[in-house]
């Protein structure tokens, strides 16, 4: 069946329901508690992604990282060195700054995973991380916390913004300007780091572009540096020579590569089909990229019309879209943790269980970004997968906690899932209803029952006076299956 | 996806009755343990005249090692044009032979190669190099430079060409968290893992709830027939990390070495490779990573400490095998997806190239230098020809090592390079 951009028009024999509605809170967000899923099942689609893709409207407070303190330590250092203080001060010093920043470090990424599990903007926060696994940049590269932080308020602001602007302001931004080294492009002898990879992996993509336009690219960015947390344009490193891009000659400069490369059709597909990716599908038919071309073209590059078209598309709901998708280690980690009420108190440890499923935040693999679909999944992140359940349900997850003597209560989001439930086995058809969206078959759903410790599905089940072992038991193997790997 | 053979079909069949039909958990356990039973490798026979324990080791030095400034051409005048900062002189350099020298920090290995046990070959490449990382690095890992794209890669289609080890789980174990192309096969997925501790399952029990919660377990992984793709391939995954933690875990408990690695991320690698050797776990291949070659800008401290790390723990990793009595059944072999540009660049780094050095490493390698190093004045586009194509040294690493044909996994005929005993 060929897939089609087209809007997904419920009817008798395709209604908008939960698993609609669930799908779409999954994919555009972090997943759905059921009182959640059954409000965007009475909002209706239109309704459900304008309120989705309009999240300016509503409220979001959070407090910042506070970086005045970190300032002032790499401050100081800089004094001494223009004091020309001895080494071994300046050795001492930059010690306690580089401890500094790492702490900070630590804390601007328990900051960002805390944000996605509390945020009431959940496409917003998906695009900021759609954006870092697509304009990389991250440590050990980037050294300055703050300059990390700024990256990501950057992602924040312009999250459905336009795509242009987008790049040209990450060409300007300061982590990027240390990740792929522009800060140091001088004229004469150019660096070709971030023009490779603004062509390759930003824009146009492999195969649009010669080794000869990285080179010219390359001069046209020099002198594109920074000082301290600002984009800083350096005239003098600058090359203002003659320079051929992409067939275009003149005296280019970073803003007119940028122009030329939207101008490029490759550009038009390049970022539609990275959208489509991360909301639908891999490798969509190259039909439906064209149509996604052409609504970005009319749009002149603005992100938002493009993925409410997508939200709302024959080919999201479709069933290659449905349940298709391998969740990454944050939609797992930060989809659980909103799902099940985890306690914020625990954001350290969710985060260092993401790093050791393969997605550590702001310390990407390299500039690639992360891996995605199937990639995610080997025999050692499986067993990291399924043992952050057990983190959650024992306090203990090798690599990230010892299991604590005494066991923490079951999860809130879970006793809520269960409330007012009878039967062994009505409770286990409300937790795969609630974590699976109920694709776990018959068998699979007697051995949770066997797990709650019923013989058969009938015998009563009372969430209240439930052994809480066994409740832990049966969560524990759910989390441990394949299906609440996919979502 | 196309599912596997041997191991999958076993996996499917022993275990789906179970999750078909009634369930009878001990026996699905037994049966996994049935056939997760290891055979000695030494035990099994492929071809005349290669001995079938013989390991290989993959070193993967990711991000573009700057071959130019690994082994000098220090005798070349051109060398010193091209890089008035990151040059080393001359009087730093170890000097191998009258042209060519290691860098400095690479003392550990200039000790191998006056043991004879080190080698280097020169000027690797292939036609029409891409300078694109992830095409280059898919490149090497499929073995065809026309970049097509491949599931699977030149170490997956030997362990699909089915030598006897090659149908076991472990055939393959890469150190990290995400599998290599270069090991992935159409007949299943090799094992990867960061370290034994973090690879197990544990369930939420303890005591006799966790042996039925175990049992339950493997009821809701167990492959079924007739699943979707992804479903499929997640449950083949779980049951074979399962099955082979055990292993991995029992053959890394019973070996106490008593060699001081480095400390950082890739002795640890190499160390526990070590682990698994002398634990017997039936594998053929071995993969390990290196990071951070990709020297764009200040590039000689993190330079230095990288092949600081490279000598030291491939030495390391050497004199356990020594230790253990195992350094004739191993050889290492290192590779980067390119090298780095003749010139530097302003930012006291180097661009990405294209030609660079492979380094071998056992007690059967043939010591010394082997190929030529490219002209460093008669370039194309400011980079090195290559003089031999990479998958010369896998043909001769397939065919002299692990005794496989070399043709029918790499597509065609390539010259051998004398580097093997």
């Amino acid at each position: 069946m060929a897939q089609h951009l087209a809007k997904f028009v419920p009817s008798a024999t395709n209604p908008w329901d939960r698993t609609k509605a669930a799908h779409l809170l999954n994919r555009a967000g972090f997943g759905g508690r059921g009182d959640e899923v059954d409000r965007m099942t009475r909002l209706g689609p239109d309704a459900a992604v304008d309120e989705l893709v309009n999240y300016n409207r509503v409220p979001e407070s959070v407090s910042l990282p506070d970086f005045s303190s970190l300032r002032t330590v790499w401050e100081s250092l800089a004094r001494l060195y223009q004091q020309r203080a001895p080494e071994n001060e300046r050795f001492q010093a930059r010690v306690i700054a580089i401890r500094a920043d790492n702490q900070k470090f630590q804390e601007v990424r328990e900051w960002w995973v805390g944000r996605m599990i509390q945020t009431r903007r959940p496409l917003q926060e998906k695009m900021v991380l759609f954006w870092h696994g697509l304009l990389v940049s991250g440590r050990p590269e980037t050294r300055l916390s703050e300059n990390l932080f700024i990256q990501n308020e950057l992602f924040r602001r312009n999250a459905l913004g336009n795509f242009k602007e987008m790049i040209s302001s990450i060409a300007k931004d300061p982590a990027m300007l240390e990740y792929l080294d522009n800060e140091s492009n001088r004229k004469g002898r150019p660096n070709e780091n971030f023009a490779r990879e603004l062509l390759e992996l930003f824009t146009v993509g492999i195969g649009n572009y010669t080794e000869q336009d990285i080179k010219e690219a390359a001069r046209a960015f020099t002198g594109w540096t920074r000082r301290g947390y600002e984009f800083f344009f350096n005239a003098a490193q600058h090359d203002d020579g003659p320079k051929t891009f992409l067939g275009r000659t003149g005296n280019l400069d970073g803003s007119d590569i940028i122009d030329i490369i939207f101008e490029q059709p490759a550009t038009l597909r390049f970022l539609p089909r990275r959208l489509f990716e991360y909301f639908a599908y891999l490798r969509p038919e190259e039909s439906l990229v064209e149509q996604m071309a052409e609504v970005f073209r009319q749009n002149q590059f603005q992100v938002a019309p493009l993925v409410r078209k997508i939200l709302s598309s024959q080919a999201f709901y479709s069933p290659v879209a449905m349940r298709s998708q391998v969740k990454s280690p944050a939609q797992l980690v930060v989809g659980t943790a909103r799902l099940l009420d985890v306690d914020p108190g625990q954001t350290p440890a969710l985060t260092r269980a993401m790093d050791l499923m393969g997605q550590a935040l702001m310390f990407p693999p390299n500039v690639g970004g992360w891996p995605r679909g199937e990639s995610w999944i080997t025999t050692a992140t499986i067993l990291l997968r399924y043992n952050f359940s057990g983190l959650l349900l024992t306090g203990g997850m090798p690599g990230v906690a010892r299991r604590p003597a005494s066991r923490p209560p079951v999860p809130a989001g879970a006793v809520r899932m269960l409330d007012g439930c009878r039967t062994a086995g009505e409770a286990v058809n409300r937790l795969t209803d609630g974590l699976v969206a109920g694709s776990l078959d018959a068998t699979r759903r007697g051995a949770l029952v066997r797990a709650l410790g019923a013989s058969d599905p009938q015998l009563s089940f009372a969430p209240s006076g439930a052994d809480a072992d066994r409740l832990r038991s049966a969560l524990h193997l759910l989390l441990c299956s394949p299906e609440y790997q996919m979502a | 996806m196309s599912q596997g053979m041997t191991r999958r079909e076993f996996i499917q069949k022993g275990l789906t009755i179970v999750a078909m039909g009634s369930t009878a958990p001990s026996f699905l356990t037994r049966t996994a343990l049935v056939m997760a039973n290891p055979f000695d490798i030494a035990q099994v026979t492929s071809r005349p005249g290669v001995p079938d324990d013989h390991v290989l080791v993959v070193v993967q030095m990711g991000g573009g090692n700057d071959g130019l400034n690994t082994l000098v051409p220090f005798s070349d005048d051109a060398y010193y044009r091209a890089r008035p900062r990151l040059a080393i002189p001359r009087q730093e350099v170890i000097q191998v032979s009258s042209e060519f020298g290691l860098h400095p920090k690479m003392g550990k290995f200039k000790e191998m190669l006056d043991r004879g046990v080190a080698a280097v070959i020169q000027g690797v490449g292939y036609p029409n190099p891409n300078r694109s990382h992830f095409k280059s690095m898919e490149i090497w890992h499929t073995a065809d430079p026309e970049g097509r794209v491949m599931r699977v890669g030149w170490i997956g289609r030997y362990f699909d060409s089915k030598c006897p080890v090659c149908v076991e789980p472990t055939a393959g174990v890469n150190i990290g968290s995400s599998l290599p192309l270069a090991m992935k096969a159409d007949g299943g997925q090799g094992v990867t893992l960061e370290n034994p501790d973090t690879f197990q399952w544990l369930p939420s029990l303890e005591g006799v709830g966790a042996r039925e919660e175990r049992e339950l377990f493997k009821l809701l992984n167990a492959p079924a027939p007739n699943e979707p793709g992804t479903i499929d391939f997640l449950r083949h995954t779980a049951m074979n990390a399962v099955l082979s933690s055990d292993r991995v875990r029992e053959a890394v408990r019973q070996y106490k070495g008593g060699i001081d690695y480095p400390n950082n991320r890739f002795s640890y690698s190499m160390r526990l490779i070590a682990q698994m050797i002398a634990g017997r776990l039936p594998t053929k291949v071995y993969y390990a990573h290196m990071t951070g070659f990709d020297t764009h800008a200040s590039q000689q401290g993190v330079h230095d400490t990288l092949l600081e790390q490279l000598s030291s723990g491939v030495d390391a990793f050497y004199r356990d095998l020594e230790a253990q009595g195992n350094a004739d059944r191993v050889l290492v072999v290192a590779f980067s997806e390119f090298g780095r540009r003749v010139a530097e660049n302003g930012s006291a780094g180097t661009d990405h190239g294209t030609a660079a050095p492979m380094f071998v490493f056992g007690k059967r390698v043939r010591p010394g230098i082997h190929g030529r190093q490219p002209s460093l004045t008669d370039l194309t586009d400011g980079d090195l020809r290559h003089g031999v194509d990479f998958r010369s040294v896998y043909a001769t690493v397939l065919d002299q090592w692990l005794g496989a044909d070399p043709s029918k996994i790499l597509g065609s005929e390539f010259e051998r390079v004398p580097f093997l005993q």
